[in-house]
């Protein structure tokens, strides 16, 4: 596609010319393109979202998730079990395709995975994805733009994207500031205006510090460097690792606040999801070790969203399929934000009721209550059974602040819900008066990748890596913003692109 | 002060092969019907590379100069090189170009700055002795081969109908008298700059005593890819001195603005390089540095950098005697300003012919720059490209991510100057990969495939460069050890012993505290043979430092260099063309800077995005009615 666009601009052009000419560099040779990848498919609940990835990596990135050491035949759709390359974790039974370049929508090898539409099941590939060497997020737009570099967008749909650039700039421009007109912007802005200074006084003191031809006030800025720097950058640091901290809160009121209901078999646990529900999400019948997958749902816990799931009893030594559950069980109480542990309160003396106190609610309760870690709320249920004077003293308990509940009468509902409000509240923060809250994965992308280029900038003696890095911060910075980036006009239209498209 | 045909300012102009004349007027008795493919107007730092660089393509070439006993000089500032300035020697010496070989036979005080702020914005610089430069220059250009001198001032141009095909309202096909006036007449844009000169002090009327001695590098850094060392020794070199003005130097400045033309007026002077009337009016009450540099080597004179300045002489004399060190020091010169015509350098393309006149090509302070080495950088791609031209081969073009003869050129086409302009590192995107120390690998091969304006000593030397660093880099990568027995070899290094997978030299070569020489010693086989060569054991060093960083860097600049294969048509109408929505605005700017890319054409200001894609798809709908064309064809 270049040769032949080449080719015409030679004719075209007054005198052929060679631009994007071969160029042999230091010791280095070419690294392969970045390959990218994004979410295709709207955000949020649906029936099937689409992952899709385009570039050279997309093959390994194939490979890597599905474990399959050949890839499928071209442009036909095949059922594989994706699975994390690292962990070897199980995502998700998806629909995979491959369309090998320049075949493809990209004109570059593109993987697309049809996934099931949960948010979980989502961020875990995308997860995976990123672990897999030389793959990266999507910038906005970029698919488009990689379509339009290798040629693959027609005619018309090329003479509709000026008018479209125009107005989505526009609109993405003014949605932008929508979003990042309140604190996070003026946040985000007043930390770039940071960056750009600190980086002007290196480049002055690169450009001027030791050329006697040169604009005294530059001097002067460069005089206070690198103190002044060292200290700004210093600060920003302290204050993006902050907000950093509390990435997650944003993330969760959007996407869902992870509750795992765990607990040993038969107490109660899937009563309690379908009492939390309404709705008989669970199987129960009064043979333990019913529930043997995780079983997730959606609600709306006092106007939090919440993902509620339901795991396998914890407990040794039984069948192939239910040591599956178990494992599946205690992976998932690893991605919690709140743990709800219920036990059977006429049954505390039972060994697994005792194990479960020593290896999961024990290591919870010594958590220093303000840590930012998982949430805890020990339940127990089935108080109707007991005597109607509470038990004395349960030393099995080891004064654990506990809940009584009856899932079969509904007794203590208010108490649980009320808790669970509080618990709710403190994982989501609170959105009128908390920091500002980071929404989007993106934004927590891009203030990392700052965050690791400053660290770069503190590792580094030489002036001109150190300056890289700052440019480098600026950029991800400037990316949060939408601004900066003026010169790369080009960037600029295909970065108000949505992501993925 | 100045017009155009005054300065060491050049024009080249390639001519026809089957031209039968090239019309000459000149006092001496020279064949008034002499043939060249290639005629260059001026012989200042643009000028004689530019005459060398066509003749060492193969074109024979005529350089046209007022006197050829000006050749070579140094009219300014007595040093070259610097900050951004001594990469683009390396590049221009990358190119077999002249000036880094002829400093490096005629230096006398070598410092290397930016030492202390890593490889990659190093600065080369030298104090130069004018004498010898010149000598040395004169002898280098009338023993050129394919190159003839002659004393003569070009004064018009002779222009012909243009060729079809081409943009330009007409053709050069030989010179003349009158050359500025022509040249305005022919419609280039014609803007004023400003420049100033210091003092020039007596040397032994200056106590040097009571001042800040500041001694060369030992051992001397050479400008050239070709110099193992340069011609003197470290402690034969001359000492430069460090002084400052005195709130006196103020008081005089502030008392006789009334004469000072030079700041009231609303020509452009520099931001760098500044006079002293502009730096104690935005910067009062400030002590400013002076550098005592010295002219050569027997040279009675001292130029003292950073006193430029327009006040009559008499005054000039007061203030001197007002600055430490200098209180009994003689003016022999005064200093003074100087402004200059500079035509809008978005009249010229990329390979620096220009829009209006075919084969007709600007190098220099002509088009806006300040400085020995922006000129001859320029110079060294106009003499190619005016050959290449001859030959009607395609263009030699360095891109941004090439060089920083590259920005340069790109930065002034694109976006003209409004000041003199001047190189500086911060211009440069990609900076970490464009460094003084490989310049070679980066244009050396290039030049010698697609210009062939490269010697074989310079093609060979550059050749086993780059495969003994290349075979360096994959020895240095191979080897690994376990980070504890890393640790016992070189305890030097703080490595961390954490590590667990293994590390490789290469990695332990990024350590400050590591060198090759340090390495070798730890691991004689294979690395000594690497240390051999001292040049090549720093360039490892180097590669080492830069190496992971460099990874990023290279995805960006392949991402710009997609930009750039985007062409547009060079007889491209902006003003008329009706297939393409564009605002009158944006067209009368595409029509000033007639970009070559669709990367260009972005970074031109006021160029919006939109008017960027609808510039897009007019080429793919050029793309495709071309491929049309060429199915019928096969068809």
């Amino acid at each position: 596609m270049w040769r032949g666009l080449s080719a015409l601009a030679t004719r075209a052009a007054r005198a052929p010319r060679r631009l994007c000419a071969r160029r042999s560099s230091g010791a280095g040779s070419w690294t392969p393109e970045s390959t990218i990848f994004a979410l295709s498919s709207g955000q949020g609940r649906c029936a099937i979202a689409v992952i899709r990835t385009s570039g050279p990596a997309s093959g390994i990135a194939l490979r890597s998730l599905t474990a399959s050491r050949e890839p499928p035949p071209a442009r036909s759709a095949c059922l594989h079990l994706l699975r994390h390359p690292r962990s070897g974790e199980p995502l998700d039974r998806a629909l995979v395709l491959w369309f090998p370049g320049p075949r493809s929508f990209t004109g570059e090898d593109c993987v697309e995975f049809h996934v099931h539409g949960g948010p979980a099941v989502v961020s875990g590939v995308l997860q995976a994805l990123g672990s897999v060497p030389g793959l990266r997020p999507a910038e906005p737009g970029e698919f488009t733009r990689r379509a339009f570099a290798h040629g693959k967008l027609s005619l018309t749909e090329v003479e509709g994207l000026a008018d479209l650039i125009h107005a989505e700039t526009e609109a993405q421009r003014r949605q932008a500031l929508r979003q990042l007109d309140g604190e996070l912007g003026q946040l985000c802005r007043g930390w770039a205006k940071t960056l750009t200074k600190a980086l002007a006084h290196v480049e002055a003191y690169i450009d001027f510090g030791e050329d006697g031809s040169l604009e005294e006030g530059v001097l002067e800025q460069a005089y206070l460097f690198p103190l002044t720097v060292d200290r700004d950058v210093r600060t920003l640091e302290a204050a993006l690792g902050s907000h950093l901290q509390d990435a997650r809160r944003g993330q969760r009121l959007r996407s869902g606040v992870h509750v795992v209901v765990t607990g040993p078999p038969n107490a109660g646990k899937s009563s309690l999801v379908n009492l939390l529900s309404q709705k008989p999400v669970s199987i129960v019948s009064p043979e333990p070790g019913t529930t043997r997958d995780v079983l997730e749902t959606p609600v709306d816990l006092a106007g939090f969203p919440v993902l509620l799931s339901d795991t396998a009893g914890l407990r040794e030594g039984v069948g192939m399929a239910e040591q599956e559950g178990v494992r599946r069980a205690r992976q998932r109480l690893e991605q919690a934000d709140i743990i709800l542990g219920v036990l059977d309160a006429s049954d505390l003396a039972s060994p697994s009721c005792c194990s479960f106190l020593d290896t999961v609610v024990a290591p919870l309760a010594a958590q220093s209550p303000t840590s930012s870690g998982q949430r805890f709320l020990l339940l127990l249920n089935k108080s109707d059974l007991l005597p109607t004077s509470p038990p004395a003293s349960d030393t099995a308990l080891l004064g654990t602040p506990h809940l009584l509940l009856s899932c079969l009468t509904g007794a203590g509902l208010d108490g649980l819900l009320q808790a669970l409000k509080t618990e709710l509240a403190a994982v989501c923060g609170d959105s009128s008066t908390g920091p500002p809250l980071l929404t989007r994965a993106r934004h927590q992308h891009h203030l990392q990748s700052c965050l690791d280029a400053l660290s770069h900038y503190q590792a580094t003696t030489d002036l001109a890596l150190a300056a890289e890095a700052l440019r480098r911060a600026r950029k991800h910075l400037s990316h949060l913003t939408g601004g900066g980036g003026t010169e790369e006009v080009l960037d600029l239209i295909f970065r108000d692109f949505c992501v993925g498209k | 002060m100045f017009l155009l045909r005054d300065r060491g300012r050049w024009a080249a102009a390639s001519l026809g092969k089957r031209l039968p004349s090239c019309r000459l007027r000149s006092d001496s008795a020279a064949p008034c019907r002499a043939h060249f493919d290639v005629v260059v107007i001026g012989g200042g730092h643009a000028g004689t590379e530019a005459a060398a660089a066509a003749a060492r393509c193969g074109s024979r070439t005529l350089l046209l100069t007022h006197r050829v006993d000006t050749i070579g000089q140094m009219s300014c500032n007595p040093s070259f090189g610097g900050i951004g300035k001594g990469h683009l020697m390396r590049e221009v010496d990358a190119l077999d170009g002249l000036c880094a070989r002829i400093c490096d036979q005629s230096g006398i005080h070598y410092k290397v700055l930016n030492r202390r702020k890593g490889p990659a914005v190093w600065g080369l610089r030298a104090q130069i002795d004018r004498k010898l430069y010149k000598q040395n220059m004169q002898k280098e250009i009338l023993n050129t081969p394919l190159l003839t001198v002659q004393e003569g001032a070009v004064e018009d141009l002779v222009l012909t109908e243009p060729e079809p095909g081409y943009a330009g309202k007409c053709r050069v096909s030989g010179v003349i008298l009158g050359l500025a006036q022509t040249l305005e007449k022919l419609g280039f844009v014609v803007g004023r700059l400003k420049t100033g000169t210091p003092p020039r002090l007596a040397k032994d009327s200056i106590n040097f005593n009571i001042l800040n001695k500041h001694t060369p590098d030992d051992p001397s850094i050479p400008f050239s890819f070709l110099s193992e060392t340069v011609w003197i020794k470290p402690e034969d070199q001359l000492p430069c001195y460090l002084t400052h003005t005195s709130p006196r130097v103020d008081e005089i400045v502030l008392a006789n603005l009334h004469l000072n033309s030079h700041i009231k007026e609303t020509t452009r002077g520099p931001r760098y390089c500044p006079s002293i009337e502009s730096k104690v009016l935005r910067f009062p009450n400030r002590l400013h540095q002076v550098w005592l540099e010295p002219e050569g080597m027997d040279s009675d004179l001292i130029y003292p950098q950073g006193l430029s300045v327009t006040l009559p002489a008499e005054l000039q004399e007061k203030m001197i005697a007002c600055i430490r060190g200098l209180e009994k020091a003689r003016m022999v010169h005064p200093g003074y300003g100087v402004q200059y015509d500079y035509l809008d350098p978005r009249q010229i393309s990329p390979s620096l012919e220009t829009h209006l006149v075919q084969r007709l090509f600007f190098a220099g302070q002509i088009n806006g720059t300040t400085g020995y080495e922006e000129a001859a950088a320029q110079g060294v791609i106009a003499g190619i490209n005016a050959s290449l031209r001859v030959s009607r081969k395609p263009p030699f073009i360095v891109s941004r991510t090439e060089g920083y003869i590259g920005v340069l050129i790109d930065d002034l086409t694109t976006l003209g100057t409004s000041e003199p302009y001047r190189m500086f590192t911060s211009r440069v995107e990609f900076r970490l990969s464009l460094r003084p120390d490989n310049a070679d690998i980066r244009l050396t091969f290039r030049a010698h495939k697609d210009a062939g304006c490269v010697s074989p000593q310079r093609y060979e030397r550059a050749s086993w460069m780059k495969s003994s660093l290349e075979e360096g880099m994959s020895a240095l990568k191979s080897i690994e050890f376990s980070s504890s027995k890393w640790k016992k070899l070189i305890p030097q290094a703080p490595i961390s012993i954490n590590r667990s997978p293994p590390v490789s030299a290469l990695d332990v070569l990024k350590y400050e505290e590591v060198d090759m020489e340090l390495l070798a010693s730890a691991v004689p086989e294979p690395l000594k043979k690497y240390t051999a060569y001292r040049e090549l054991a720093r360039r490892l060093k180097i590669e080492a430092n830069y190496e992971s960083v460099l990874l990023y860097q290279l995805q960006e600049i392949k991402e710009v260099q997609r930009d750039e294969a985007f062409q547009l048509p060079q007889d491209l109408d902006y003003l008329t063309i009706k297939d393409v929505s564009l605002s009158q605005e944006v067209r009368e700017k595409l029509h000033l800077s007639r970009p070559q890319t669709i990367g260009a054409a972005s970074r031109i200001p006021g160029v919006t995005p939109a008017a960027v894609v609808n510039l897009l798809r007019f080429v793919k709908a050029a793309q495709q009615r071309q491929a049309g064309v060429t199915e019928h064809q096969t068809n």
